[in-house]
């Protein structure tokens, strides 16, 4: 039995955490059918943090979606652990780029909430909610409502609220988006730092080049639509890392490098969005 | 200097304004005594149509003093109450059932909203054969008046929830259960608030409604006998005892139910002083 248990855990370390294995998934709309994603793989093992970067309309959310359980019918499959995944689980936690935190919750509150509706005890799911708004920096906020806090810092509530369910792997949907460019950078920085800190697996949705170069161990760039991975680059850039790196040289070739695969696909996006405006 | 002589004279205007407010609410009130103490004084009305202020006030004194009137408001009461509770929570039911599923929305919703537009009284004959001529036709009536309101105001209240909260739900893998309890209803607590002030008062017209067609008890009961012996003095404090009740009751809900959020506040058509 004990060597069973062993072997589990062997095993655990060198199969990927989460397997995405020729993932498609296509829509039928009245103009016939698109493929949002197009065979798609990729291993993502145990701590790694990965960025998809694309165009708009390259399928990244859809395959982020895929992921997350909030699109179950697709082609192809999505191992956690070695267990297929079709539809939510709390085992996958997930970040929006909308507003998602909850208005009528104090900040504690917003980030008790799974551990809540999961049945833990009060002075448990507080002092463990309290842990995490320590960790996303909002000491002190606790008993504040979301609408008396910056957008950067409802959007940490929302990262500290996904958090609190341990999830084996954290989706992020453009999480910053919404924020201007200064708080996403310190944001950021507070990302590859609680990263770090808590070895979490985590894949990022971004079409922001230098905030995936900053974060991520790989970058996965995907081709305007059918999207496919067109590129992975691996950021060997040393940890711990900060925003300050950004003026470094090498960070700035890891920017171009990517940018010079991505304008290509870029700009497809845009001719075809230009073209689809002149039809109207 | 000149920011505080900008501040002083705010503030004379604000005080000015509100002592005018008072003033006029206090003439207003006198003019309606005064044009109804013509008004009986003047015979242009068969005689007792409108008696004096005073007969009315010595009709309030004897109602107070009659137990029969407190066995009359305690019926009123209860039937209101039992109504309004009955209907309010089966209409968040409905109206839950009505917005979550798309499918039944759109087969029952429209259906509601025609039943809605009727007046339920046309129903009174039917209930008053399956309740009886006691409380629980009165009751249900009441029910019946208040449901709607609520039910389509939670129903037009889900489409509103801001989709992101449900999708937070449902990748927590949340049961239905726990999305009602612990996001539907927290979010709907302002279309809740408005059906529950909306509702009070239609369940108040419903049960006295069905108490004047047919009864043989209760306030609108007791204010129809006034007015079959015309004692309209007496039937007059009747009609000014269930104004009150259904001024009183709107005004309890609007200080019990608050919005959820930083200010707490308080659901009110005026704004918080």
């Amino acid at each position: 039995m004990s060597d069973m248990t062993a072997l589990d855990n062997t095993a655990a370390d060198t199969l990927p955490t989460l397997r995405i294995d020729r993932v498609t998934k296509s829509f039928h709309t009245a103009k016939g059918k698109i493929t949002a994603v197009d065979d798609v793989s990729l291993d993502i093992r145990q701590g790694e943090f990965i960025s998809i970067i694309g165009p708009s309309g390259c399928g990244k959310s859809t395959l982020m979606n895929m992921v997350g359980g909030l699109i179950a019918d697709f082609d192809g499959q999505i191992l956690l652990d070695g267990k297929a995944v079709r539809g939510c689980q709390p085992s996958i936690g997930m970040v929006f780029q909308e507003e998602s935190t909850f208005p009528w919750r104090t900040a504690i509150e917003n980030v008790a909430f799974p551990l809540e509706a999961a049945g833990m005890e009060r002075d448990r799911r507080v002092a463990r909610a309290r842990e995490l708004l320590d960790l996303v920096g909002l000491t002190g906020f606790e008993n504040h409502y979301p609408s008396e806090l910056s957008g950067g810092m409802r959007q940490r509530i929302a990262i500290a609220r996904t958090l609190a369910f341990e999830p084996k792997v954290l989706l992020m949907d453009e999480p910053f988006a919404a924020l201007d460019e200064q708080t996403r950078l310190l944001l950021g920085d507070k990302v590859v730092q609680i990263q770090q800190q808590l070895r979490q697996t985590t894949l990022l949705i971004t079409h922001n080049i230098s905030e995936a170069v900053h974060l991520s161990d790989r970058v996965l760039i995907m081709t305007f639509r059918p999207g496919r991975i067109k590129r992975v680059v691996e950021i060997n850039l040393p940890r711990p890392r900060s925003s300050e790196m950004m003026g470094s040289e090498k960070f700035a070739k890891f920017v171009a490098e990517i940018w010079h695969d991505l304008r290509e696909e870029a700009s497809k996006g845009l001719r075809e969005s230009e073209a689809a405006a002149a039809a109207r | 200097m000149v920011a505080v002589g900008q501040m002083n004279e705010a503030r004379r205007a604000r005080r000015l304004r509100v002592s005018s407010v008072t003033t006029y609410r206090v003439v207003a009130l006198v003019l309606v005594f005064a044009s109804w103490e013509i008004a009986g004084a003047s015979g242009l009305f068969f005689r007792g149509v409108i008696p004096s202020t005073v007969l009315i006030a010595q009709a309030f004194v004897r109602l107070f003093g009659d137990p029969a009137f407190y066995t009359h408001f305690a019926i009123t009461l209860f039937e209101i109450v039992v109504g309004f509770v009955i209907g309010s929570s089966i209409g968040v039911i409905v109206g839950l059932a009505l917005g979550i599923n798309r499918f039944t929305g759109e087969v029952f919703e429209p259906m509601l909203h025609y039943l809605a537009s009727t007046p339920k009284v046309v129903f009174l004959p039917i209930l008053l054969i399956l309740f009886g001529i006691g409380v629980g036709s009165k009751i249900s009536l009441g029910a019946m008046s208040c449901f709607f309101p609520m039910a389509l105001s939670v129903a037009a209240g889900v489409r509103t929830i801001n989709p992101m909260f449900l999708r937070v739900g449902q990748s927590l893998n949340l049961s239905l259960g726990n999305r009602i309890r612990k996001i539907y209803i927290p979010a709907l607590t302002p279309p809740i608030a408005t059906g529950l002030r909306l509702g009070f008062g239609i369940a108040t017209v419903g049960c006295l409604m069905s108490e004047i067609k047919l009864s043989n008890h209760g306030l609108g009961y007791a204010a129809m006998q006034s007015y079959n012996r015309f004692d309209i003095p007496t039937m007059l404090a009747l009609l000014l005892v269930i104004f009150t009740l259904a001024g009183l009751g709107n005004y309890l809900i609007g200080r019990l139910v608050r919005l959820p959020g930083p200010t707490n506040r308080r659901v009110t058509a005026l704004p918080p002083r």
